[in-house]
C-alpha cells in the first residue's frame, strides 16, 4: 500500500510537470536548456544533407545559424546551440506540435491546410515542381505523363497535384527521395517529381549528373518556409526578424551564394523577381 | 500544447475512402503472403527435422539466411534487386502491373516463412520420438508418417505461437510502404498530406490495425477450439477468450 501511494505522488507529480512544461513559450524552454532545436532533413541537398566530410549542413540550416541564431541571442542574452534532428514529411508536423523540436528548417511548402495545423516564417526560397528524367525521354512536362509511371515524395504538394491534374498516370510514392531516385535509375518508373530544385540538387549529386534531365515548366507553386508551433507569435517574430535583417543586410545572398552561386554546391542564379520577391517580404523596421 | 484536434478529417473529403483502399490492400497482401509463409514454413519447418541431413542442410540454410536480415532490406532486395534478373519484356510487364505489391508479398512470405518453419520444428520436436517410431513400425513411409501423423498434430500444437506469427506477418506489411506500397499505413499518411491532421490520421490507422488483430486472434482461438483432438491438448486457457 506504501508503496502504491509514493508510486501514485510520484505518477502525479511527473503527469503535472509534464502539464507545467507544457505552458511554457518556446522562447522560454529555448532561454531554459541553452538551445534550439529544430527539426531537418538529411537527404535534401543542397537545403539540408550530411555531406562528404559526415557534416549535416545545408542553405536551410545555415539561415538557422547564421541569421536567426544571432537575433535569438540577442533577444534572450544569452549563447544558444542548434541541435538537429532529422524530420521528414511524415513526421514534421508532429515533432513540432509535441515540442520534440522548436522549428522545422528544411524544405517545407507553406500551404494553407498546413496552416491549419502550424505556423510558418516568411518564404525563404520559392521553387516549383518538375520532372527528373533520363536524358531523351518523351516526358516533357506534365502534359506528357498519361499513362506513365510516375514517382514522388510522399508526404510532398507535387503527388497530391499529379492525383489531380493527370489522374491516368500511374503514380508511386516513396517515403524518400534516395528509394524514388533508385526507382527511376532501374525503371521501375519513368519520371520522378520533386520540386524543381531539389531535383537538380539530386541530378548533380548522381553519380553521372549528365544522364539526368529536369525537364517541365513548373506546376506548382512551392513557397518553402520553416514552421513553428501554431499561436507562438514571440517566437515567430524572432525568426521572422531573423530572416528578414538577413535579406536587408545582404547576408542572406552571402548565404544563398555559398549554396546555389557559381562556385556553390548547386549553381542556380537567384532572378531578379524571385530577388525582388524576398526583397518586398521584408517590412520597415 | 495548442494543437487543435479535429476528428472530422477522417470522414470528410476522400479520407475515409482511403483507409478503406488501403486497409483492403493490407489484407490482400497480408492474406497472400500468409500462405506463402505458412507453405514454405511447413515445408522448411519439417525438413529441418527430416532423417536425410543435406535436407535439413538446405533447410536450415534457408531459416538462417531469410530470419537474420531486417525485413526492410528484403523489400529493397524483392523490388529494386530482384527485377533486374528477369528478361526485359516480362520486368516491363511486372512494372506496369503493381510490381511493388508483388515485391513486397515475396518480401513478407519468405522472411516470415522462414520464422514459421521455426515455429513448426518446435511443434514438430514437441511430439515423442516415438510417435514417429510407433507409426513407422504401422508399415508407413517417412513421407505418409509426416503427412498422416506428425503434421496433423504439430499443426494444433502450433496454433498459439501462430497466431503470434499471423499478427506479427500483418503488423508488418506497414514496412511495404517503403517501396509504396499504398497499404493502411501509407494511406494514413496519405491523409496527413492532404489535411496536416497526424495524430487524427494515426489515430485512425491505429484503431483499425487493432480491430484486424483482434480479429485475427478471435478466429485462430476459434480455430484451436475446433480443431482440438479431444484429450491431447490442455485448452484452460483458450475457453476463456
Amino acid at each position: 500500500m506504501k508503496r502504491l501511494v509514493i508510486f501514485l505522488a510520484a505518477a502525479i507529480l511527473m503527469f503535472g510537470n509534464a502539464a507545467a512544461a507544457r505552458c511554457e513559450t518556446t522562447l522560454e524552454k529555448i532561454s531554459r536548456s541553452a538551445t534550439l532545436t529544430i527539426g531537418t532533413r538529411t537527404g535534401s541537398p543542397p537545403f539540408a544533407y550530411v555531406n562528404r566530410n559526415n557534416e549535416w549542413v545545408g542553405f536551410s540550416i545555415d539561415l538557422v545559424e547564421k541569421a536567426i541564431l544571432p537575433v535569438l541571442a540577442k533577444k534572450l542574452g544569452k549563447e544558444i546551440k542548434v541541435e538537429k534532428k532529422e524530420s521528414t514529411p511524415q513526421t514534421r508536423i508532429p515533432l513540432l506540435t509535441s515540442n520534440a523540436v522548436d522549428l522545422i528548417a528544411e524544405t517545407m511548402t507553406d500551404t494553407q491546410s498546413r496552416r491549419d495545423s502550424v505556423d510558418f516564417s516568411l518564404t525563404f526560397f520559392a521553387t516549383g515542381a518538375q520532372f527528373l528524367v533520363k536524358k531523351g525521354s518523351p516526358i516533357k512536362g506534365i502534359q506528357t505523363i498519361a499513362g506513365k509511371r510516375i514517382a514522388a515524395q510522399q508526404g510532398s504538394t507535387n503527388a497530391r497535384i499529379i492525383r489531380e491534374r493527370a489522374p491516368s498516370a500511374k503514380l508511386l510514392e516513396f517515403p524518400d527521395q534516395p528509394a524514388a531516385f533508385q526507382a527511376l535509375a532501374q525503371g521501375q518508373v519513368q519520371a520522378y517529381t520533386n520540386d524543381g530544385i531539389q531535383l537538380a540538387g539530386l541530378k548533380a549529386k548522381a553519380p553521372k549528373p549528365e544522364e539526368w534531365a529536369v525537364v517541365g515548366e513548373f506546376f506548382s507553386y512551392e513557397p518553402y518556409g520553416m514552421a513553428l508551433r501554431k499561436g507562438d507569435s514571440d517566437f515567430r517574430q524572432v525568426v521572422n526578424v531573423g530572416l528578414m535583417d538577413a535579406i536587408e543586410s545582404g547576408k542572406y545572398f552571402e548565404i544563398y551564394d555559398k549554396w546555389f552561386g557559381p562556385k556553390g554546391e548547386l549553381p542556380y542564379p537567384l532572378t531578379p523577381e524571385t530577388k525582388r520577391f524576398l526583397q518586398m517580404q521584408v517590412v520597415p523596421k | 500544447m495548442s494543437y487543435k484536434f479535429d476528428w472530422t478529417v477522417l470522414w470528410s473529403g476522400q479520407s475515409g475512402g482511403w483507409l478503406l483502399d488501403g486497409l483492403s490492400t493490407t489484407v490482400e497482401i497480408s492474406f497472400l503472403a500468409w500462405w506463402l509463409a505458412v507453405l514454405l514454413g511447413i515445408g522448411a519447418g519439417a525438413l529441418r527435422t527430416a532423417p536425410v541431413a543435406p535436407l535439413r542442410w538446405a533447410a536450415t540454410f534457408y531459416v538462417e539466411f531469410f530470419r537474420n536480415v531486417p525485413l526492410l532490406v528484403w523489400m529493397f532486395f524483392w523490388y529494386f534487386a530482384a527485377p533486374p534478373l528477369l528478361p526485359d519484356g516480362m520486368r516491363e510487364w511486372l512494372f506496369d502491373h503493381g510490381a511493388e505489391f508483388w515485391a513486397g508479398l515475396c518480401a513478407l512470405g519468405v522472411y516470415h516463412g522462414a520464422r514459421f518453419s521455426e515455429v513448426m520444428r518446435a511443434g514438430i520436436q514437441a511430439i515423442p520420438k516415438t510417435q514417429f517410431e510407433a507409426a513407422l513400425s504401422t508399415g508407413l513411409t517417412v513421407t505418409q508418417t509426416y503427412r498422416l501423423v506428425i503434421l496433423p498434430i504439430a499443426l494444433r500444437l502450433i496454433i498459439p505461437p501462430a497466431t503470434n506469427e499471423s499478427l506479427n506477418l500483418l503488423k508488418n506489411s506497414s514496412v511495404a510502404l517503403t517501396i509504396g506500397v499504398a497499404e493502411l499505413t501509407f494511406q494514413t499518411r496519405q491523409i496527413e498530406t492532404y489535411t496536416a491532421k497526424a495524430f487524427e490520421a494515426l489515430a485512425a490507422g491505429t484503431v483499425i490495425y487493432l480491430l484486424l488483430c483482434l480479429t485475427i486472434a478471435a478466429l485462430m482461438a476459434r480455430v484451436e477450439r475446433r480443431c482440438a483432438i479431444p484429450g491431447m491438448i490442455v485448452r484452460g486457457g483458450v475457453e476463456g477468450f
